[in-house]
């Protein structure tokens, strides 16, 4: 197998994921909570039911599908807060001279410091179990992270030539970081936030597998998981298909950023 | 390096006082009224004020968070809502199992995560190593919870996928070894995922490159070649090492829960579903104070393997 390959079926999967989400109604062949409790906890394979089916007789296929919505935008909305957070904590950071740097940094140090779940789990918990609990919760967990990257780059270009020249010839502060500082920081920051997603969707569904995301009968992969448990061992096969369409889409992110995220957070 | 050692204590001190303080504000941040749920909403006033007068909670914010901070330090974390028994209580009992568990996933990772790597490394192109590279990946994507699940669906029968209740229990070392072996891989995976990404990365720059090809230059035997390159690596692996030590015991939240093994994990997620908020916050604390200090060891240990850091 050819890397560029396994990175095209990657980003491919990831775009079919994102499609069945935006096009549910048309795609899923049953509606997210149509159950039908003759046909309760089908294997995967049955007829009209690919997936199986869950405790209530719903179309698992069907609400994985109607589940992308949420736990793919459970993914990408803290990243995309996270990357506006970041920016514009790690852009002042890096030219706000030794003093506004260390206050900034050492404060969002102290975030570093909590294992990323349990402090979202900590911020869930106090908001309330519910979507925009995970998101707030995930923003927080995600923004030191992004910060450090701006940051980072703010370093490397802050002494150059083409900011002096920008000062000399009477740019405010403002207008350097707008006009010359963030046009180079934001790509990076921009992919270094593509590669979170991943691990943001894996964190969301976390939260919601410990009942701290949107609550039944909303699909959600990680609810979907948490309700499904129970069946674990009367019907093992149905009970783990949102662990392995979590599993996969993960892969399918890992493979296509290498996963620095990860290593990082 | 005592110096290093005290330098990294003291920038330590104020991480560890944040970390009190973000999670004295959670608690502050949770929305309803903490002695209607000691009290229940039939309390008579009296019996209101005698309980807001006890917790202190009509005194200003920050003196209250310097009372809690002072009860913290003498292990006092309060009492658990669900349970009516000390919090420090729960907790040590927990965190001795969740220390089982961790270690077991460690050593699990760290062997894997070594082989895999090392594999990798050797093999770099052919299929031997491409399969190594694959499976280390795939290790790396798979969330803990998920696999937790899978296993037990895969186990059914015959492996335990719960059922222990304490593991200094005496049901002998065969019982514990049975129990741990699910929660330990569930638990494992991610870290030696990553494990084996780092020691393949720091093998193969290091096989590529000056010091290999000088040593080989020398004539050395490829065994002793092996033992130069090994040593070089250890820096970047104690890193990557140490913090997945720490990463352990966040992942030992889910893996514990789906495993029913009564560590912080458990504990933790059993507060939450009960809103059991002295629990949730003293479990979060109880962490993250062993997340910073994990770190604060492994810095120590990579300076004393490597002296480039000690400045």
């Amino acid at each position: 197998m050819n890397g560029t390959l396994v990175r095209r079926a990657a980003v491919l999967l990831i775009a079919a994921v994102a499609l069945a989400a935006v096009f549910a109604p048309v795609l899923a062949p049953y509606g997210p909570a149509a159950g039908d409790l003759h046909a309760r906890l089908l294997p995967p394979g049955s007829p009209g039911h690919p997936l199986g089916t869950d405790g209530q007789g719903r179309d698992l296929l069907s609400r994985v599908i109607w589940g992308a919505r949420i736990s793919l935008a459970g993914g990408a909305l803290p990243v995309a807060a996270a990357l506006v957070l970041g920016t514009a904590l790690g852009v002042p950071a890096g030219l706000g001279g030794p003093r506004v740097e260390n206050l900034i940094m050492r404060v969002l140090d102290v975030l570093y410091a909590f294992p990323a779940v349990l402090l979202a789990m900590a911020v869930a918990s106090a908001l309330g179990p519910g979507f925009t609990s995970t998101t707030v919760s995930l923003s927080v967990v995600l923004t030191p992270a992004v910060a450090r990257v701006a940051l980072t780059e703010v370093r490397r270009i802050r002494s150059a030539d083409y900011l002096e020249a920008a000062r000399a010839s009477g740019a405010g502060r403002l207008a350097v970081a707008t006009r010359q500082v963030l046009p180079v920081v934001l790509p990076v920051v921009l992919t270094y936030c593509t590669a979170l997603v991943g691990l943001a969707i894996v964190y969301a569904a976390g939260l919601s597998f410990f009942g701290l995301g949107v609550a039944p009968p909303t699909a959600e992969w990680g609810s979907m998981l948490n309700e499904l448990r129970p069946y674990v061992f009367s019907a093992p096969g149905v009970a783990v298909v949102p662990a392995i369409v979590i599993f996969v889409v993960s892969l399918a992110f890992t493979v296509l950023d290498g996963a620095p995220g990860r290593a990082a957070r | 390096m005592y110096s290093f050692v005290l330098r990294r204590v003291l920038l330590a001190l104020p991480t560890l006082l944040g970390v009190t303080l973000v999670v004295f504000a959670t608690i502050k941040l949770v929305p309803g009224d903490p002695v209607t749920s000691l009290l229940g909403p039939a309390a008579t006033p009296e019996a209101r004020r005698e309980l807001v007068a006890r917790l202190g909670l009509d005194d200003p914010v920050p003196l209250q968070y310097l009372t809690w901070l002072r009860h913290a330090l003498t292990g006092d974390l309060g009492v658990s809502i669900a349970r009516q028994r000390p919090v420090t209580e729960i907790l040590a009992a927990a965190l001795g199992n969740t220390l089982i568990l961790a270690a077991a996933a460690f050593a699990l990772a760290v062997a894997g995560g070594l082989a895999l790597g090392a594999a990798g490394a050797a093999f770099p192109g052919r299929l031997p190593g491409r399969i190594c590279d694959a499976l280390a990946t795939a290790a790396v994507s798979a969330p803990q919870y998920a696999v937790a699940l899978v296993l037990v669906a895969l186990a059914v029968g015959r492996l335990p996928t719960g059922g222990m209740h304490d593991a200094f229990a005496p049901g002998g070392a065969g019982d514990l070894l049975a129990h741990l072996v699910l929660p330990a891989i569930a638990a494992g995976l991610v870290p030696m995922g990553l494990i084996a990404r780092t020691a393949r990365t720091a093998l193969a720059d290091l096989l590529g490159g000056d010091l290999v090809e000088h040593l080989r230059a020398r004539g050395l035997p490829g065994r002793v070649v092996l033992a130069h390159a090994a040593h070089n690596a250890v820096p970047s692996l104690l890193t990557i090492g140490g913090l997945q030590l720490a990463y352990l015991v966040e992942g030992a939240v889910f893996v514990e829960t789906v495993f029913s093994w009564p560590g912080v994990g458990s504990a933790l997620f059993q507060a939450l579903s009960q809103r059991d908020l002295p629990v949730v916050e003293a479990g979060v604390l109880v962490v993250a104070v062993c997340f910073v200090g994990v770190n604060l060891l492994v810095d120590v240990a990579h300076a004393a393997v490597d002296p480039r850091v000690r400045a």
